[in-house]
C-alpha cells in the first residue's frame, strides 16, 4: 500500500516522499474494588507522510488510510509547501551505513489468559489494602502494548521495528491523622513473570508511607539531595537544551558553550540508545538515522548538540540518530555513577533536603532561563541522616548553577520506566519555601 | 458511512451477551499548524484523526475498544470481542431517535483559506513582537486548527452527530541580554474559524506578550513568603478549575476520591463565591452543542454563595452515586471512554473593582497571569507558576518579580477567597485527565485570597 502511496506523490510532483508507519495494539485493565472497571482493547495503524515539494519538507499525518484520504492528503501538502517561507535543508535519508542490532523483546502477553491479568491487579490492589494506612486504591491498571514501525521512502530506505512491553501502576490513598497522602507505583514488564503482585505493592505503600507524618520545615537554603528518580526527572526536563533545533532558533542557553565547562568535574551525562541496563533499545530514529551511545557531557565539559538530519545539515555536523516526534530528544539519557552509597553520600550532611517528590515539572520550569520552582516533598536529612517526613514546599534554583555547584554523585544508578537513569545526586544548596521564619 | 439501520444492528448485537448499555462514537477530525517565527513561516503541517469507539456497560463495569478501521466487519468483530467480557441475558438496544439539529456559526471554515494566505496575518503578529525590541531573539504566532466531526449512536436510542471548530493562536517571545534570557506567551482560542482574528485583537496582544518579556527579563526573583495573593481574571480562574473543577466531577466525586463527596448543600467555599460550568456558553473554547455521549450541553451551578450545589457528571459515573448526567462526558478523540469533565468553568462576579482590591492590600503578590500547574485530586494539593507577578506594597503595584509559584490545598484555598471583582473573563487551556486532552476555559473575575505560600529563590536567606 505504502509504495503506491509514494509513487502517487511522486506523480503529483513530489522530488521524495517517505512514510513512517506504525501499527500499535493494546489491552489496558483497570481493578477497583476487586472488580473490572475498564478493559479496554485497541488497535490502530497510523502513517505520516513525510515528502519534499519545491525543496520544502512537509508532513501529514494520517489515520483515515483510504485512498481518497491519502489523495486530499497530498494535495494539501502542495498548498502547505506553497506557505512555508523558511529556506531549511529538506532531507530524505537513504539510509546509515549500518545498524545496530537492537534484541526485540518477543514476549507475547497476549497468551497470558485475561483472567490471570485481572487476578493479578486484584491481588495488588489487595496487597496495597492490606496496609493500616491505606484508605483506598485509587486504581489498579494493567497494559500490554505491541507496536511495530516501519519507514520507506523513494531513496531506498526500507526499515522496520517492533516492540511489545506491559506495564502496571498502582495508586494507593493514605490517610494518617487527617492528613491524606497518595502513594504509587509503575512497574515495566518484559514477560508477564516480571509482575509480582506483593513486591509491586510494597512499592506503593512503601512511596506512600514515606510522605505521611510530614511536617514543613523553615524556609531558608538546604544542603539538597535529589533522590535517583527525581534528578533523571530533572535531566529529562531539561533535555531540551541540547536540541540541535533548540540551538538553530538560539533558544537555548548552551548555543555557544560547546567545548566549555558546564557542569562540575565528574559529570558524565550520556545518550545511550543501546545501554542494555535500559527498559528500552532503540537501533535507529524516526528519520532513519542509525542510534549510537555519545557522551554530551564529558567530565563537566559540553561535547555538542544532538542533531536531526535538517540540523545536522545546519551546523555541517553528523546527524546523531535523535530525530523524534517530529522533534530531537535523547533515546537513552544517563547520568554515569560515582563511587559513594547514598549513606556517604548524606553523612556529611549537617541539616539537608532529601527530594524524593516533584509535582508540576512542566510548570515551573524556565528553560531558557534555567529558573525552576517546583512543588516538593522528602526527607529532612539531620546529622547526616533521614530524620522526618517534609511535605508540601516549593523547591527553587537555577539549572546551570546547580550543574556547577554538584558535590557528589552516588554509586546507584537507576533507570525509571521513561527510559532516564540517574544516581542520587547531592546538588549543594537550594532554596527552599516552607514555613515562615 | 454506516447506516442508521445497521449502527442499530451493531448496538444491539453489543448487549446479547448480558451488557445493558452499547454506544459507537465515530469521529473524523482535520487538524493543521501553522509556524511562523521571526516572521519566516518555519513548518506547516496536517493531519486527520479518524476511526471508532465502542463502548458496553453492564451497570458500571466498562469495556471498550477502539479502531481506525470503520468498516462494519470490524465494528461487529469487535461487538463480538468486546461482549465477550459479560455473561447474561440479552437485552435490546432501543431504536434509534431522530438527530437534534444545531446552528453551524463558523463564520470562515478552515477550508476557506490556503495556508500561505492565512499564515500573512501570523506573519504580521510576529514581526510586531520582533520588532518591539532588539534584545527579542524569538519572535513566533503558531495558528492551531482543528474540526472534528463526530456521530454518537447508543443503546438507549441516542442518534447525534457535531461538528466542533476550534482555532487558536499561540504568540511567544523570547528575549535575551547577556546570560539574562526569559520568554513570555499568550494563547487566547475560541470555537470558531479564521473570524478568531476579527474578534480578538491580537496586535495588541503581540504588543503585550513584547512587552511582558522584556519586564521580566529583569525582573528580580520572587522572595519566598507566605501572603494575602490577589489573582487577575481571565487565566487566574486554572487555580479554581484545577483545585476546585476537577474534585467536582463524578468520575472523582463517585469513588469518595474528592473532598467534595458528600457535601451537595453544604458551606465549601467562601460566601463570596459563587461558580459555574457552562458547555454552552456561545463561541468558547469549551464549548460543544453536545457532548460525547451525545446529550445536549447545558450551564451548570456548581457553588452559590459558598455552598456546593452540583457535580459534573457524565452516564456512567452518575450511575455509580446516581447522578443524572449534566452534558459533561467529555473525550479527546475515539481512543479515550469518556468521563465527567469541565467545558467553561469560572467564578462568577462579584460587585468590586479589581483596582479597589489592590488599593486595600497593604501587602501582597499580584499575580497578573498564571501559567501551568497541577494539581493531586486526592490530596487536593496544587502548584502554579505565576508568569507575571508584581509585588503589591501600600496598595500599590511596586516591582515585577519572576518565578513564583503558588502552592496550598485547593478546599482550603476557596475559603480564604476575601475580595472578588466584577471583571470576569476567561483563559484557554488544554486540560489533561483520564478521557485525554480536551479544550477548556477557565474564568473568574480578579479575586484575593488571604493568605498563599509563594515559592521562589529570591532573597536567598
Amino acid at each position: 500500500m505504502f509504495k503506491n502511496w509514494i509513487e502517487l506523490g511522486l506523480k503529483k510532483g513530489f522530488s521524495d516522499v517517505e512514510i513512517y508507519s506504525t501499527r500499535s495494539k493494546s489491552l489496558s485493565i483497570e481493578v477497583y474494588q476487586g472488580k473490572v472497571e475498564n478493559l479496554t482493547t485497541s488497535d490502530v495503524e497510523k502513517a505520516k507522510i513525510r515528502a519534499v515539494y519545491d525543496e520544502k519538507l512537509v508532513s501529514f499525518v494520517l489515520e483515515d488510510l483510504s485512498n481518497e484520504a491519502v489523495n486530499k492528503a497530498f494535495d494539501q501538502l502542495i498548498l502547505n509547501a506553497k506557505a512555508l517561507t523558511v529556506k531549511e535543508p529538506a532531507i530524505i535519508f537513504e539510509g546509515s551505513p549500518s545498524y545496530p542490532e537492537v534484541k526485540e523483546n518477543d514476549f507475547n502477553f497476549d497468551k497470558v489468559p485475561v483472567a490471570d491479568k485481572i487476578s493479578y491487579l486484584v491481588d495488588l490492589e489487595k496487597h496495597i489494602l492490606a496496609n493500616e494506612f491505606v484508605k483506598q486504591v485509587d486504581v489498579a491498571s494493567y497494559s500490554e502494548n505491541y507496536g511495530e514501525t516501519t519507514i520507506i521512502n523513494s531513496k531506498g530506505l526500507n526499515l522496520s521495528k517492533k516492540h511489545n512491553f506491559a506495564y502496571a501502576y498502582a495508586v494507593g490513598v493514605f490517610e494518617k491523622n487527617g492528613d491524606i497522602k497518595t502513594g504509587y507505583d509503575i512497574k515495566l514488564a518484559k514477560t508477564f513473570d516480571d509482575f509480582d503482585a506483593k513486591a509491586d505493592a510494597q512499592m506503593a505503600i512503601d512511596d506512600g508511607l514515606s510522605k505521611l507524618d510530614g511536617k514543613s520545615i523553615k524556609t531558608k537554603q538546604y544542603e539538597t539531595v535529589f533522590s535517583a528518580k527525581k534528578f533523571g526527572e530533572m535531566l529529562s526536563v531539561f533535555s531540551g537544551l541540547f536540541s540541535g533545533e533548540a540551538a538553530y532558533r538560539k533558544t537555548t542557553a548552551l548555543k555557544d558553550k560547546k567545548g566549555e565547562q558546564i557542569a562540575v568535574k565528574g559529570f558524565n551525562l550520556w545518550d545511550d540508545p543501546l545501554n542494555e541496563l535500559a527498559p528500552f533499545q532503540n537501533s535507529f530514529d524516526d528519520e532513519g538515522v542509525a542510534s549510537n551511545p555519545k557522551k554530551i557531557i564529558d567530565d563537566g565539559v559540553f561535547t555538542g548538540f544532538l542533531h536531526s538530519l535538517k540540523t545536522a545539515k545546519l551546523f555541517n555536523e553528523e546527524p546523531t540518530g535523535n530525530a523524534f516526534g517530529g522533534g530531537i530528544s535523547p533515546a537513552g539519557l544517563y547520568l554515569a555513577p560515582g563511587e559513594k552509597d547514598f549513606d556517604a553520600l548524606i553523612q556529611d550532611i549537617e541539616e539537608g533536603f532529601y527530594v524524593t517528590d516533584l509535582v508540576g515539572l512542566h510548570a515551573g520550569v524556565n528553560h531558557a532561563s534555567g529558573n525552576f520552582s517546583l512543588q516538593a516533598g522528602g526527607m529532612l536529612i539531620k546529622n547526616g541522616k533521614l530524620d522526618h517526613a517534609v511535605k508540601m514546599v516549593v523547591l527553587s534554583g537555577n539549572w546551570f548553577d546547580l550543574l556547577m555547584q554538584i558535590k557528589g554523585i552516588a554509586n546507584d544508578l537507576t533507570f525509571a520506566v521513561s527510559g532516564v537513569g540517574s544516581p542520587t545526586v547531592h546538588v549543594g544548596k537550594l532554596t527552599v519555601s516552607g514555613e515562615d521564619k | 458511512m454506516l447506516t442508521k439501520e445497521q449502527l442499530h444492528t451493531l448496538l444491539d448485537l453489543g448487549l446479547k451477551t448480558g451488557a445493558d448499555f452499547s454506544e459507537i462514537f465515530l469521529e473524523d477530525t482535520y487538524r493543521g499548524t501553522i509556524s511562523v517565527n521571526n516572521g519566516d513561516v518555519i513548518s506547516v503541517s496536517s493531519g486527520n484523526t479518524f476511526g471508532v469507539g465502542v463502548r458496553l456497560l453492564k451497570g458500571i463495569d466498562e469495556v471498550y475498544g477502539y479502531s481506525n478501521d470503520t468498516s462494519y466487519a470490524s465494528i461487529e468483530k469487535l461487538m463480538k470481542t468486546l461482549s465477550g467480557s459479560f455473561k447474561g441475558n440479552a437485552n435490546q438496544a432501543k431504536p434509534l431517535g431522530e438527530k437534534q439539529p444545531f446552528t453551524y456559526t463558523i463564520k470562515i471554515p478552515h477550508h476557506a483559506m490556503t495556508p500561505e494566505q492565512k499564515s500573512k496575518t501570523l506573519i504580521e503578529l510576529s514581526n510586531i513582537i520582533k520588532n518591539h525590541d532588539d534584545k527579542i531573539i524569538q519572535a513566533g504566532a503558531t495558528l492551531i486548527e482543528w474540526e472534528q466531526k463526530v456521530l454518537i449512536a447508543n443503546s438507549n436510542g441516542i442518534y447525534q452527530d457535531d461538528i466542533r471548530t476550534y482555532t487558536r493562536a499561540a504568540l511567544t517571545a523570547v528575549a535575551q541580554d547577556g546570560q539574562l534570557m526569559q520568554d513570555a506567551y499568550d494563547a487566547p482560542g475560541r470555537a470558531m474559524g479564521f473570524e478568531l482574528f476579527d474578534a480578538i485583537d491580537f496586535k495588541a496582544l503581540a504588543k503585550e506578550v513584547a512587552e511582558s518579556v522584556m519586564t521580566y527579563l529583569y525582573a528580580d526573583n520572587m522572595e519566598p513568603q507566605e501572603m494575602p495573593v490577589v489573582i487577575h481574571n481571565g487565566f487566574g480562574g486554572v487555580i479554581f478549575h484545577e483545585a476546585v473543577g476537577h474534585p467536582l466531577e463524578t468520575s472523582a466525586v463517585s469513588k469518595g476520591l474528592s473532598p467534595f463527596a458528600g457535601k451537595l448543600g453544604q458551606k465549601v467555599a467562601s460566601e463570596l463565591v459563587t461558580a459555574y460550568d457552562n458547555g454552552d456558553e456561545a463561541d468558547q473554547w469549551g464549548r460543544t452543542n453536545f457532548d460525547d455521549e451525545g446529550k445536549k450541553t447545558q450551564k451548570n451551578l456548581l457553588i452559590e454563595k459558598g455552598i456546593l450545589k452540583g457535580y459534573l457528571s457524565d452516564y456512567r459515573s452518575g450511575k455509580r452515586m446516581n447522578y443524572e448526567s449534566t452534558g459533561s462526558a467529555r473525550r479527546q478523540n475515539y481512543k479515550y471512554p469518556p468521563t465527567s469533565r469541565m467545558n467553561t468553568t469560572y467564578i462568577e462576579n462579584g460587585t468590586e473593582n479589581y483596582e479597589d482590591i489592590i488599593k486595600d492590600t497593604k501587602y501582597g503578590l499580584f499575580a497578573k497571569k498564571l501559567g501551568g500547574g497541577t494539581v493531586n485530586p486526592a490530596t487536593g494539593e496544587y502548584n502554579f507558576a505565576v508568569m507575571e507577578g508584581y509585588m503589591i506594597e501600600d496598595g500599590k503595584l511596586t516591582k515585577p518579580v519572576r518565578g513564583a509559584m503558588l502552592i496550598g490545598h485547593g478546599a482550603e484555598t476557596i475559603q480564604l477567597i476575601d475580595r472578588v471583582a466584577n471583571n470576569k473573563s476567561y483563559g484557554q487551556g488544554m486540560c489533561g485527565a483520564a478521557s485525554g486532552s480536551i479544550p477548556t476555559d477557565v474564568g473568574q473575575p480578579t479575586i484575593r485570597v488571604s493568605k498563599m505560600l509563594v515559592g521562589g529563590q529570591g532573597g536567598n536567606k
